[in-house]
């Protein structure tokens, strides 16, 4: 928002008043300005919710207070019209860079260490690795990339400048618990950043595919989605702390995730079980377009996770409770992950000898209700402008009776299938997890 | 319920569970030198902060002298991307006419999505000589 603002502003000459929700305003008026836009906008500020209110209760929040400045709504909105700018709003060029940070903290005690780690909002509040020099320059060993290399810039929210080293992503690697083999993969997980935010509880779920799962002996197999592996454990730990220090997410500062996700704590992180897959089955990142022998890893974004509960019956084929469940998805995306007893049985059974065979069947077959999926706001809000302006099928959509029954995976190539698992149970989890990127790990080596 | 119980009722044997294969679920076979442990007192450690970047400042747009006579723009952003989400821009409306009816007030929605910028809209605004936007409403 402050940027349409600003381009309103800057472009055109036009004095601009932004209304928004406290998380919007508190984001645009502090780190967004300071780090992003560098245009002290001028906002008022909402009551929280808006969206769903009646007319009567919209009524009295124009009536009412502005939550920033706390005048009378409609005057605050009059004032950032006619208000005088301020020297700090006639501010222009680069403001004086602060200093930089310095690369070692003062020496000190490790229980104080670990209270300044939580203090600073470097951790995901478990204790961390103190990183020492000792400690990075093991974990320094795990790659060819020099430690001052430049990993990427625009690595902050909205593309906010926060350059960051190798050698940083080390510091944080080290933090996690991460074993110098490990580093490979942390640094390509690292050059995705700025992850997804949202004021919804958006979380990540990384896959790692191809020869470094066993190099470093990662967990696709029994227990691979729980707590049960060092690497999967310490890898996903690392992009949390990747998310905060590096990408600087700060709840109530940076981000705003009113539940936010307990997924974050690990990212749902995981290597597939090439190993157990059907013959016809391709892994992830060869369906990708990479050779099996590369090593990718793969960064979802997503929000639900919804698992089988029991094992497949003899009476109803895995395919159908696997429609039954994803009605309930948003349909812009999907992703099971599926033990390979159940991989197994679709294709040896259920004739599903390919993964898109099985995700063209879902997408046929997974229906619901046309008030239902626009009943989504990351539906509505993504893809009702679409419809809006004409583009199929959803504004075909937009136009049905909402009793509708409608295909929301429209699209095949949305859904996504990763075999993972020890085969004690035909159990599996659909999710509505889309994958944003996928980097090499080699190139990280 | 117990673990064993649990199990014999899934029809398992917790045998069965423990001898089940997996690959890779090892432990540590060492502490990994990254993870060494401490000596006693003083430690050193490596600062984790990352220096961002400030933003090159841009000034705001002169403001009005009055409101009086003035065009006001409300520009809808379509937060909730139905076309739905103007109640607040439409009650701003309703008070400009009652209480400052010389001030004259028009809504737009925005195209594309909350995240999408909509230039052209902002060419026709300026093109219609508005004197001011109200952007909203979004949270």
């Amino acid at each position: 928002m402050s940027r349409e603002a600003g381009e309103i502003e800057q472009k055109y000459g036009i004095p601009t008043v932004a209304a928004a929700g406290s998380n919007v305003v508190s984001f645009g008026i502090g780190a967004n300005f300071i780090y992003n836009t560098g245009m002290p906008i001028r906002y008022v500020g909402v009551p929280f919710p808006f969206s769903g209110q009646p007319r009567s209760v919209l009524k009295t929040y124009i009536e009412g207070k502005d939550t920033v400045s706390g005048k009378p709504m409609m005057q605050a909105v009059l004032d950032g019209f006619t208000r005088p700018l301020t020297d700090a709003e006639k501010m222009s060029g680069s403001p004086p860079e602060s200093a930089p940070e310095p690369r070692l903290l003062p020496a000190d005690t490790e229980d104080n260490l670990q209270r300044l780690f939580k203090d600073k909002c470097w951790t995901d509040y478990n204790p961390v690795i103190i990183p020492t020099e000792e400690r990075v320059a093991a974990m320094l060993r795990g790659t060819s990339h020099k430690p001052d290399e430049i990993v990427k810039s625009a690595a902050g929210t909205f593309g906010t400048r926060r350059p960051f080293t190798v050698e940083k992503v080390a510091v944080l690697a080290v933090m996690a618990g991460a074993k110098p083999e490990y580093f490979p993969v942390i640094l390509a997980l690292a050059s995705m950043v700025p992850y997804q935010d949202s004021t919804t509880s958006i979380a990540q779920m990384i896959v790692v595919n191809g020869p470094i799962r066993k190099e470093i002996d990662m967990n696709a197999g029994l227990g691979a989605l729980g707590p049960n592996n060092d690497a999967n454990s310490v890898i996903g730990r690392s992009v949390t702390l990747i998310h905060k220090v590096i990408q600087g997410y700060d709840e109530g500062v940076t981000g705003f995730a009113s539940l936010s996700n307990p997924l974050r704590y690990d990212n749902l992180c995981i290597a597939e079980n090439e190993e157990a897959l059907p013959e016809r089955w391709q892994p992830l990142h060869v369906q990708m377009g990479h050779k099996p022998t590369d090593s990718m890893v793969t960064m979802f974004t997503g929000w639900n996770f919804i698992n089988s509960t029991g094992w497949v019956e003899q009476h109803y084929a895995p395919q159908l409770l696997m429609r039954d469940y994803m009605s309930s998805l948003s349909g812009m995306s999907a992703t099971l992950l599926m033990d390979p007893s159940v991989a197994e049985l679709l294709s040896n059974v259920q004739g599903f000898t390919t993964k898109p065979l099985l995700a063209e069947w879902l997408s046929q077959n997974v229906e619901k209700t046309a008030a239902s999926y626009w009943g989504n706001a990351i539906v509505s809000s993504m893809l009702g402008p679409l419809g809006a302006q004409g583009l199929e099928p959803y504004a075909s959509w937009k136009k049905l009776p909402g009793d509708t029954r409608i295909k929301p995976f429209n699209n095949p190539k949305s859904i996504h299938v990763v075999v993972v698992g020890g085969k004690t149970a035909s159990v599996w989890f659909a999710t509505d997890f889309m994958p944003e990127k996928s980097v090499s790990i080699d190139a990280w080596r | 319920m117990d673990r064993r119980n649990m199990l014999a009722l899934l029809g398992l044997g917790p045998a069965l569970v423990a001898d089940t294969p997996s690959f890779a679920r090892t432990a540590p076979k060492t502490t990994p030198e990254s993870a060494a442990p401490l000596t006693s007192g003083l430690v050193t450690s490596l600062n984790p902060a990352v220096t961002p970047k400030l933003a090159t400042r841009i000034p705001l747009a002169p403001r009005l002298d009055t409101l009086d006579g003035k065009t006001i723009y409300l520009v809808d952003t379509d937060w909730g991307g139905m076309g739905q989400n103007d109640g607040i821009l439409q009650e701003m409306q309703a008070w400009f006419a009652e209480h400052a009816p010389r001030v004259k007030t028009v809504i737009k929605v925005k195209k594309g999505n909350f995240v999408t910028d909509d230039p052209a809209l902002w060419k026709e605004i300026a093109d219609a000589k508005g004197d001011g936007v109200v952007l909203g409403v979004a949270g």
